[in-house]
């Protein structure tokens, strides 16, 4: 833990220059936390759900490259210190192999989302069960999602990962006329073939946007998303003449990745603080984000600051699109902002905040659907009200 | 793009729907020329056909085939003259050739000269049948034949000599130039309101010219005639075939309106007719000049003819899309982010735009290579242009293969002919005509002369393949002589214009004319326009004769007072002569009355002319005193009275014959002065004059000044004695 | 097939200038085309729905390409497609049966050979699942079976009849090509009947005393009003003119003549007279997957008034005005703008637009567009052949008339690999 944060707030400390003592004391607090908190998930004040950001998106800095690189390289030895931990925490499994782990492991590769590793672990699980009968495979992998999940409550793909592939085993099982082995084996290679699902999702959704990305629009991006990045490296591709207006992204200032991506393309891209976007938004044609989950409602639970962005938006009648692969849909009705895990993650405002001072570190906001114009997603365009059907359809 | 066009199905549908009784005839044919005999764009057509030519990056000959076939027609012969290898295998290659229910026949003649040999042409070829559409390759309308062909069919019915009728739009003449929009000269129509038929057709060439004579028949013959100077001819033209078997009959006529048009409307043998036919909602015209290109390629871009349009009518197998602003754009066009593409342009396929290259109002052919900081206004570029950075192009027509090296400048009015190369930095001049051949030697303004040199055309065309390699011979020796002439690197040679067209040019170049010229212009017309001092004499529009002839006929007052001065001379020529050779009176009647038609006079004015005449004969007869004088005059009166007479039909003559004689002794014959009251007194007695008429003289005399009066005075007693006489009885 | 290519282009070019009026027009004539269409292409014995689909397909393509504007072209070809897949499903599910009994008969087969239908089984219970319905979550993990996949499982069955039966496979051919030409037919029914339809639910809208306001003018209107009327519903018409083409005059003229009580007004007096109606009733050019509307111009401003006054704005449309597909920029790219001679008369301003004088850039610019964008937050109700239903709900028809893989007809490659 001490190494894990220490390093951590050394990162911090190289990218930004000199740093306030008071954070450099803060970490203690964080893992004195830590010890407190549940086993399973270590540091649940940095939840799992920002290191995979801090992994895959990297906290940018001057080279945040080498950032991503030592984010990866860190993980290796704890994973299996946590290994061990999870291991004690899930029964299932008495010898050293634990989905955890294995998740971990599929988890670092940078463009592999985290659903994706989820079922891959999953598979892994299947390959390495001797049950002999649908029933008892599919009680050992329930066991093994409900670690998953609980080992991170707060990543909601991880969790939708899960629930789908949970789903399609049951499917298929209820498929009498095949018999065991050839049922398994069908499960593991979809399994495998996961992995470029996902990323065939992301190209039919790049494709799908095309057509609403006109020339000479200008478009506002929150905080870096994956797919959202697919959609205009392609629309760059096929010679649109758009701009882009990125916002910071504050905690993670994830924008200032996202523009640097474009700016590699050669878009035109503008920055602006997160609180400039009710300003700059007269001169908007349309509003991307992507979500980390699109829950039943049809609305989705992304980065903060998605809401406020959705509401401005709104109220000026500017289009807001989400581009969210089909495996984010969630099983979740938040019913207001609080209703959900909140994923937590400390905040460095630069300066000392007294101790009296509370801070709100939760990660993610929650949109409603009535704020969302239309959902690219692998399944086709979709407003938010087909989601929910889709969402009922599956889950009845 | 193997699809289009093959709709002769759809459009006779559209005909059964129309009218069905049209089916049942011969199938409906089209003569079109697909060579206008003008040399308007040279040096363009040189080296092709002026139907071959791209407006807004179709060639033109599409425009016309494609309207001719939607409207119904199902035959289509196409006359090739000049360049005709070219236009054939351009045919050959387009769908034309393969139509179901459209067929399209090619025509070739080498030896004809103009639309009446290539009617007679045609007329020997004896492929028309019915009623034909006679138009020329350069033609843009969207319109729908099934109106004006049932007219036209019914006129025939009633009355066969009406063998054509003319399309015609309205279309105001700019108040300035006296020319159309479409930059062609103002051109008088009358039309008979009720009939719709023809009567009076003139081009008015001088622009400064203000008056048009009409014919007095055409009144006479007509119970009214509507008189246009806002009427555009569309040079379509639905034809009888004895329009043909016309052309060979008289085989001087070359010029469909002026030798056709005009030939038939002033014999008045044969009779024949032709009648006019307006349309409102749909579009025609005719590519005639530079300025017609230009304005005629707006008005497609401003979908004016639709369905002919570049987004709907898919020529060239890319789609064009319109954008915002009526912007056209084909497909994979690359452009820079920085470059500004202003209203109401169209790109064509594979053209590649630079940096912070501005381009307006403008026509981009296909595969064309725009540098950076490229000015583009108002021009017409063709397929395959390089213009390298920095140059600016403004109201020009660069025609396929130019190449313009870096900061070439176009004034407007340029034309730059196919594979020209404009050196670096070089300002090409206004209006300058830039060709990779030289100018032909002998400069035509003249209708003969063109006909001469468009069978040059013929040579130079036969070879648009072997054109390359002479070329390619020439640019050798040329670069040598060019590079002075074109800037440095450029190649081809600059045309003079000619003194003759050079007051043309502003007028017929695709550049607006410019601001100086048209304040000179104003000022010259203001000028003609007090000088006729008479209101707006702006392009009159059309109207009742009555209202219109204001307009012509402004120099009617002194007209009349040097008319009536001419006319006394010749009315006393003739009476001397008359009394030298003493002709007999009837004759001298005869003679006067002619001199009055043609004068168009009074009978008054030529009482008085002849009273005048009489006097001074009187005069010129040797007197000493007042007596011989008197005596003359009586002597006169006794020879020649019956001459008065017969122009003394009523009161009001015999008073102006009064009148003028008083104002013969107050100014130009003093000495009769004393004899007014006697000479009155023999006039009296002869009965030329009749009391009631003195009286009358008298009366108006009532108000004038003591001055005036001074006869009526003199003749005191003698009115006093007349009024006793009246009342004794 | 000459003369099928001939008719195909023969349309294209009916579309192309514009010779063809109304979407339903439209609708019906290419219906009866693909039919003829499908009837002339003669399929080999294996992948045959797939050999169908194709040829209707290039044939799409090129009806679409020839006037992307009338929208209803594709709705068709779509459906079509759509129909063809179906029928085939069936037929293969039919084969299954029939394929099973035969898997049972014969157990001497090796496993591999065995197992071979079993998973082509599996394959078609998939292929069944997901051409029915668009992709959705259940299927994200099979394998996504392209367009050719539906027919290379039937002709597997194909070949295990082979075995069996090859007397009928000959007879299944002809029973394909039979059952999606029904199939058409029926469509082309419901093309021409849909304003009868449509008409038959007026009296549950319309009520005693009632005012109606609709723009311009459009048949199923027509229709629908009449049907009230008939059933003995007394109410006013508001007409508006519908300018440019004034079509609203033809409309009030018919509405007299079915002796209804009818007002004209002029477009821009709807506002002022909004808040006298009941209810707004229009026609429109096509419905959007997201229940916008493409609908006559001047119909945007009608629908705001309604909503400022909260009046109901009832949009008629056939199924076969249905679209599978979201509106991007509609205003520009969906819409066509006609001559601007229907505005005014060239004539008149031909002195305006003389380009000799002045810069040569035309001062006065035409615009002439045909359509609206309705967006559907200010609809109310669609009503179509199939009763009425709210704009979120359109997506939901459109999923029963089409198959997924059908909506990218144009642009191919584009999604769903």
């Amino acid at each position: 833990m001490w190494r894990r944060s220490a390093s951590f707030i050394l990162d911090k400390r190289n990218d930004t220059g000199a740093r306030p003592d008071f954070v450099s004391l803060s970490p203690p607090q964080t893992t004195a936390s830590t010890m407190a908190d549940t086993l399973q998930n270590p540091n649940a004040k940095v939840s799992a759900y920002y290191q995979t950001r801090a992994a895959h998106h990297g906290v940018v800095t001057s080279d945040w490259l080498a950032q991503a690189q030592a984010a990866v390289g860190k993980y290796s030895p704890e994973s299996d210190v946590r290994s061990s931990s999870s291991a004690a925490a899930d029964p299932g499994s008495g010898k050293p192999f634990s989905v955890i782990d294995e998740f971990n492991n599929w988890r670092k590769q940078p463009d592999l989302a985290e659903a994706v590793a989820a079922i891959r672990a999953l598979a892994a699980v299947i390959r390495s069960s001797e049950a002999t009968t649908m029933m008892e495979l599919e009680i050992e992998l329930k066991k093994a999602s409900d670690s998953l999940k609980s080992w991170d409550t707060t990543s909601i793909s991880l969790t939708a990962g899960c629930d789908l592939f949970m789903r399609y085993v049951t499917r298929t099982s209820a498929l009498e006329y095949e018999d065991f082995n050839s049922a398994k084996s069908r499960l593991i290679e979809r399994a495998e073939k996961f992995g470029e699902i996902s990323y065939k999702a992301r190209r039919i959704i790049a494709m799908l946007s095309q057509d609403f990305i006109f020339d000479g629009c200008t478009i506002l991006v929150h905080g870096f998303s994956r797919v959202v990045l697919e959609v205009l490296k392609t629309a760059a591709q096929n010679k649109k003449l758009f701009r882009v207006l990125c916002t910071e992204g504050r905690p993670d200032r994830t924008g200032l990745r996202l523009s640097n991506e474009l700016a590699k393309l050669d878009v035109p891209v503008k920055l602006l603080i997160d609180s400039a976007v009710a300003y700059s938004m007269d001169e908007i044609d349309m509003v991307f984000v992507g979500a980390d989950g699109v829950v039943e409602s049809g609305g989705i639970i992304n980065m903060m600051g998605t809401y406020q962005i959705a509401l401005v938006a709104h109220s000026m009648n500017k289009p807001v699109y989400v581009a969210a692969e089909s495996y984010k849909f969630a099983r979740l009705y938040p019913l207001d902002q609080k209703d959900m895990a909140p994923a937590l993650r400390p905040i460095d405002f630069g300066v000392p905040i007294p101790s009296k001072v509370e801070v709100e570190t939760s990660a993610r906001d929650y949109t409603p659907p009535q704020y969302l114009t239309l959902l690219f997603t692998d399944l086709g365009v979709l407003t938010p009200s087909v989601v929910s059907d889709e969402l009922i359809q599956l889950y009845l | 793009m193997g699809a289009p066009k093959k709709s002769a199905a759809a459009a006779a549908a559209a005909r059964v729907s129309d009218d069905p009784e049209e089916l049942a005839r011969v199938p409906l044919q089209a003569v079109l020329l697909a060579d206008s005999f003008t040399t308007k764009f040279r040096p363009i057509t040189l080296e092709r056909p002026k139907v071959l030519l791209p407006l807004v990056n179709v060639p033109m000959i599409e425009y016309t085939l494609a309207w001719l076939e939607s409207a119904g027609v199902e035959e289509v012969f196409v006359f090739c003259c000049a360049h005709a290898k070219q236009v054939i295998n351009y045919l050959e290659s387009s769908q034309w050739f393969s139509q179901p229910k459209f067929s399209v026949t090619t025509i070739e003649s080498h030896n004809s000269v103009s639309a009446g040999d290539a009617l007679r042409f045609i007329y020997e070829r004896n492929v028309i049948h019915g009623d034909f559409i006679l138009i020329s390759g350069d033609t843009v309308s969207n319109m729908s034949l099934t109106r004006v062909l049932q007219e036209h069919k019914e006129r025939r019915k009633k009355d066969s000599n009406a063998v054509m009728t003319m399309v015609i739009k309205r279309s105001k003449l700019s108040p300035v130039t006296q020319q159309s929009r479409l930059g062609t000269d103002e051109l008088f129509m009358a039309i008979d309101p009720d009939t719709k038929q023809l009567l009076y057709y003139e081009e008015n060439t001088n622009h400064l010219k203000a008056t048009l004579s009409l014919d007095k028949m055409l009144l006479i013959d007509n119970s009214s005639i509507r008189l246009h100077n806002d009427m555009q001819d569309c040079f379509i033209d639905i034809c009888s075939p004895e329009v043909l078997s016309l052309f060979t009959d008289n085989f001087d006529y070359q010029h469909l309106r002026r030798h056709f048009v005009k030939g038939l409307l002033v014999d008045d043998i044969m009779g024949y007719k032709i009648y006019t036919h307006e349309i409102h909602s749909s579009y025609a015209a005719r590519v005639d000049n530079y300025r017609a290109y230009d304005t005629i390629s707006k008005d497609i871009i401003q979908r004016w003819t639709y369905p002919l349009v570049p987004d709907v009518l898919l020529l060239g197998n890319s789609t064009t899309k319109l954008e915002r602003v009526g912007m056209y754009r084909a497909s994979e066009i690359v452009q820079s982010r920085s470059a500004q593409i202003g209203p109401l342009t169209v790109i064509g396929t594979g053209t590649r735009i630079g940096d912070n290259t501005k381009i307006s109002n403008s026509v981009i052919g296909k595969g064309c290579d725009i540098g950076s900081n490229v000015l583009i206004e108002g021009c017409h570029i063709w397929d395959n242009v390089t213009i390298e950075d920095g140059c600016q192009l403004r109201h020009s027509i660069v025609c396929d293969g130019v190449v313009m090296k870096s900061g070439a400048v176009l004034s407007p009015g340029v034309v730059l002919s196919f594979k020209v190369v404009i050196g670096q930095n070089f300002t090409a001049p206004a209006y300058s005509k830039v060709s990779l051949l030289p100018q032909p030697i002998k400069q035509d303004s003249d209708e003969e002369l063109e006909y001469a040199d468009n069978n040059s055309d013929v040579e130079t065309s036969c070879a648009p393949d072997n054109m390359n390699g002479e070329l390619t011979s020439e640019l050798s020796e040329i670069q040598g002589s060019a590079t002075s002439e074109l800037g440095c690197g450029g190649v081809g040679y600059i045309w003079s214009i000619c003194e003759g067209a050079s007051e043309e040019e502003w007028r017929h170049s695709i550049a607006p004319i410019s601001a100086e010229k048209l304040a000179e212009l104003t000022q010259t017309t203001d000028d003609d326009l007090e000088f006729s001092n008479q209101d707006g004499n702006a392009p009159a529009s059309s109207g009742e004769l009555r209202s219109d002839a204001l307009s012509d006929s402004e120099d009617d007052d002194e007209d009349t007072k040097n008319d009536s001065a001419y006319f006394e001379k010749e009315v006393e020529a003739t009476f001397l002569r008359a009394v030298h050779e003493n002709v007999q009176v009837d004759h001298v009647i005869l003679e006067v009355n002619s001199l009055k038609l043609s004068c168009n006079m009074e009978f008054s004015a030529c009482a008085g002319a002849i009273f005048y005449s009489m006097m001074k004969l009187a005069l010129e007869t040797p007197h000493k005193t007042t007596d011989e004088l008197s005596r003359a005059v009586l002597n006169i009166f006794n020879s020649w009275h019956r001459l008065l007479k017969s122009y003394l039909s009523g009161k009001d003559e015999e008073i102006e014959v009064i009148l003028k004689f008083e104002e013969m002794c107050s100014e130009s014959a003093k000495e009769l002065s004393p004899l007014f009251t006697q000479i009155l007194h023999h006039l009296y007695d002869k009965e030329l004059i009749s009391e009631d008429a003195i009286l009358g003289w008298e009366f108006e005399k009532q108000g004038a000044e003591e001055s005036d009066r001074v006869f009526v005075r003199q003749a005191e007693n003698f009115l006093q004695w007349l009024k006793e006489a009246s009342e004794e009885d | 097939m000459p003369d099928v290519q001939s008719l195909v282009i023969e349309f294209v070019l009916k579309l192309k200038k514009r010779k063809v009026e109304g979407s339903q027009a439209t609708a019906r004539q290419t219906a009866v085309l693909l039919r003829s269409v499908i009837s002339q292409q003669r399929i080999g014995y294996t992948n045959q729905a797939g050999a169908l689909i194709d040829a209707v397909k290039a044939v799409g393509e090129q009806l679409v390409a020839a006037n992307p504007v009338e929208l209803a072209v594709g709705n068709i070809v779509r459906r079509v497609l759509h129909i063809i897949r179906e029928e085939d499903l069936s037929l293969t599910t039919a084969a299954m049966a029939g394929l099973n009994l035969s898997a049972v008969s014969d157990d001497d087969d090796d496993n591999d050979q065995d197992d071979h239908p079993v998973l082509s089984a599996a394959a078609v219970a998939a292929a069944a699942r997901s051409t029915l319905r668009p992709p959705s979550l259940q299927t994200l993990l099979e394998d996504m079976p392209d367009p050719a996949a539906v027919p290379h499982t039937s002709s597997s069955g194909g070949d295990s009849e082979e075995k069996s039966k090859s007397a009928d496979k000959s007879s299944r051919s002809r029973k394909l090509k039979h059952d999606v030409i029904e199939a058409v037919n029926e469509l082309i029914e419901d093309i021409d009947t849909c304003h009868e339809q449509i008409a038959e639910q007026a009296v549950e809208h319309i009520h005693h005393n009632e005012v109606i306001l609709t723009l311009g003018s459009s048949r199923t209107v027509l229709e629908f009003l009449y049907a009230a009327k008939e059933k003995k519903r007394s109410f006013r018409v508001f007409v508006a003119e519908g300018a440019p083409r004034y079509q609203g005059h033809l409309l009030a003229k018919e509405l007299v003549a079915r002796g209804l009580q009818t007002t004209l007004i002029t477009d821009s007096a709807v506002f002022a007279m909004i808040s006298r109606v009941n209810m707004v009733i229009v026609g429109a050019h096509a419905v959007m997957a997201n229940g916008g509307v493409i609908a006559p111009v001047g119909l945007n401003m009608v629908a705001l008034a309604a909503q400022r006054h909260a009046v109901p704005f009832v949009v008629l449309a056939g199924s076969h005005k249905l679209c599978p597909l979201y509106p991007h920029n509609p205003e520009v790219l969906l819409n066509e703008l006609r001559s601007p001679s229907e505005l005014l008369d060239f004539g008149e301003f031909s002195d305006c637009m003389d380009f000799g004088s002045g810069s040569g850039s035309p001062l006065i610019h035409v615009v002439n567009p045909t359509f609206d964008y309705v967006p559907p937050k200010l609809v109310s109700l669609f009503i179509t052949d199939t009763g009425g239903h709210n704009p979120s709900y359109m997506y939901r028809l459109i999923a029963d008339y089409y198959s997924a893989d059908d909506l990218v007809l144009q642009r191919k490659a584009a999604a769903s690999n």
